[in-house]
């Protein structure tokens, strides 16, 4: 349970295990079928929902149960940006991700100053409801309907042009995106400042004593946070085609800490194995409906009381044992 | 606004308050006893509002005044024995464990209540009829009182005299305080308190489950309600200060009174001013109101 250093593999082997990842998720198209490319997109958009959650949780040791509310704002804000605005693409979803950032740091200026633990959860659970509240009742965004029918643009400069809404364009598009923000993620946790948050996580006050200010580090790591999980949620708007207020509903900010937990929040990759199996969890459990709740909160229950290290932590415990024989 | 409309906003509100109580009553004492913020609960309540639904579909008709505070019993009798099973298998191995780690843990526990719900009574809507004595309402003046409203808020305020009146007046509820403020000295004395916390923890489901019956014909069932009411009581129990039953009888007032007056005032955006006023005591006041400072 107290697994106080991030655990990842070095960089440039975490570098390459990305580039082989996204070199096997280009081939889905070539072998899979339509609905489930839909669902290989929404693996890398939920994957990078996860280790910006797990930039809080994991690596900072902060617990924050609204992350909905910048992935509902990145949605939102693109689907609005491209639709009433015509605004090309890459500007939108960099404009969103700005957007999540500056949401983050308003919401996290006050909540951080104030409260700690299980109370910072449900203060983050809270301003997220205000907020699916004020999408569901703002005509511009919708309302309960949300908007509906955006179209996936084209993409290009000068002469040289590529028509998102062809084929499966837009899934490389995601896997390109979400590569580059997972290997942003993956830079921010090898910083100095990212290294000094695993102090904080550690113990806050040995932290405050040796002069890291622990308060701005935290409320730097939520803003940061705070970006990819709305660039992350900017994605969906596009390939899902609709945004409705569910995005920002609580029990979607429930999905990256069941991503994380699942898998290991003390493992850098953890969160991306917790959206694949979580995945395959409803995919296969589609039929029943309940099922999928069953299962999923039956193996929360399991790793929470008796595997903490999540499923690559009893991976890692098996190989390690493997070893010694 | 004319009188008869603040009678009608007052009986709205303290109806919301006394029923958001009740479910509220048994998270507090849970928390305050065992340091557990039980996102199930909401999950148990559901099952206990269930369990009433079928049992007063079993009998079928409007069910009598009776057979409806039976079917409640019960369903507090079944969801407490859920309880002793819910303590053997997770609470307990909850000691010692982050209290990051037992939210997410309480939580995965309403994802099972969600999930069992919808495999045993499905997604569709259901609905109970009030017993006969309850159904329709009284004029009074301008002002009209539905008489299920008026059992509700009867019923909230019994369950709080009888627990205050257990926790303060009689030995084993005492023994529940002592252990809430301090379990090792009362370990030290010799109190069981392993046994302690197994009853609070049945004690606390009965609650749920009691609540789940009380209300079963206040609100159509669906598996969204245990979410909608542990967020509900989650804003009672910290604007009241979490653990003190007092605190909740009083915040679930207060946050009544803001919802429906709040709603009147701004009648496009419901269930804003419930969680306008839970953000802010959260911020300005985070040991609720009638907590003491942590230091």
């Amino acid at each position: 349970m107290q697994n106080t250093s991030f655990i990842g593999c070095g960089f440039r082997r975490d570098v390459l295990i990305l580039a082989v990842v996204m070199g096997l998720a280009l081939c889905v198209p070539g072998v899979l079928n339509r609905g489930l490319v839909f669902i290989a997109g929404m693996i890398w958009i939920n994957a990078v929902f996860g280790l910006s959650f797990n930039l809080l949780f994991g690596l900072s040791g902060v617990l924050s149960f609204g992350q909905a509310m910048f992935f509902a704002a990145g949605a939102y804000a693109t689907a609005v940006l491209t639709q009433h605005f015509a605004l090309p693409l890459v500007p939108a979803l960099l404009l969103s991700a700005v957007f999540g950032g500056a949401l983050a740091a308003l919401v996290g200026s006050v909540a951080l100053r104030r409260s700690e633990g299980v109370y910072f959860a449900i203060l983050t659970l809270a301003f997220a409801e205000l907020i699916h509240l004020l999408i569901a009742n703002t005509a511009l965004l919708g309302r309960n309907d949300g908007l509906a029918g955006l179209v996936r643009p084209r993409l290009g400069i000068g002469s040289w042009q590529v028509d998102l809404a062809a084929g499966d364009n837009f899934y490389y598009f995601i896997v390109g995106a979400c590569g580059l923000l997972i290997l942003f993620i993956r830079w921010i946790v090898d910083t100095p400042f990212g290294r000094a948050l695993q102090a904080v996580k550690q113990d806050p006050e040995r932290a405050e004593f040796l002069g890291i200010p622990v308060r701005m580090h935290r409320l730097a790591i939520f803003v940061l946070a705070g970006a990819t999980t709305a660039a992350a949620g900017a994605l969906v708007a596009p390939w899902a085609q609709i945004v409705t207020p569910e995005l920002a509903h609580w029990s979607n900010s429930t999905n990256p800490i069941l991503y994380t937990l699942l898998c290991g929040s003390a493992y850098f990759w953890g969160p991306v194995l917790g959206a694949v199996v979580l995945s395959a969890v409803f995919y296969v459990t589609r039929t029943l409906v309940g099922m999928s709740d069953m299962v999923t909160g039956v193996l929360l229950l399991v790793v929470v009381v008796s595997l903490p290290g999540g499923i690559l932590g009893l991976l890692a415990r098996s190989t390690r044992r493997e070893d010694k024989r | 606004m004319q009188v008869a409309d603040i009678a009608t906003l007052l009986v709205n509100s303290l109806t919301w308050a006394m029923a958001t109580f009740l479910v509220a009553a048994g998270l507090t004492l849970v928390f305050g006893t065992l340091h557990i913020l039980n996102f199930s609960h909401g999950g148990f309540f559901m099952i206990g509002a269930y369990l009433a639904y079928s049992l007063a579909n079993a009998i079928g008709g409007s069910p009598s005044i009776g057979v409806y505070l039976f079917g409640s019993l019960v369903a507090g009798v079944f969801v407490a024995l859920l309880g002793l099973v819910v303590d053997r298998l997770v609470l307990r191995r909850l000691a010692g464990v982050e209290d990051a780690y037992v939210l997410i843990a309480t939580y995965a526990l309403l994802l099972v209540c969600e999930g069992s719900t919808k495999l045993i009574w499905g997604l569709n809507y259901h609905s109970v009829m009030p017993p006969a004595v309850l159904d329709g309402a009284w004029l009074v003046g301008n002002a009209v009182l539905p008489r299920l409203s008026l059992f509700i808020i009867a019923a909230g305020v019994v369950v709080f005299a009888l627990l205050e009146y257990f926790l303060n007046r009689t030995k084993p509820g005492r023994l529940v305080k002592a252990i809430a403020a301090d379990p090792w000295m009362a370990q030290l004395l010799g109190v069981n308190v392993r046994l302690v916390y197994t009853a609070t923890v049945a004690l606390g489901f009965a609650l749920a489950g009691l609540a789940g019956g009380l209300l079963v014909s206040n609100q159509t069932l669906s598996p969204t309600l245990a979410s909608a009411f542990v967020i509900q009581a989650f804003g009672v129990i910290i604007i009241g200060g979490m653990g003190s039953i007092s605190g909740a009888f009083l915040g679930s007032i207060l946050l009544g009174i803001i919802d429906a007056f709040g709603q009147w005032a701004l009648p496009g955006l419901p269930g804003l001013p419930f969680f306008l006023a839970m953000t802010l005591i959260l911020l300005l006041r985070p040991q609720g109101l009638m907590g003491k400072a942590k230091h």
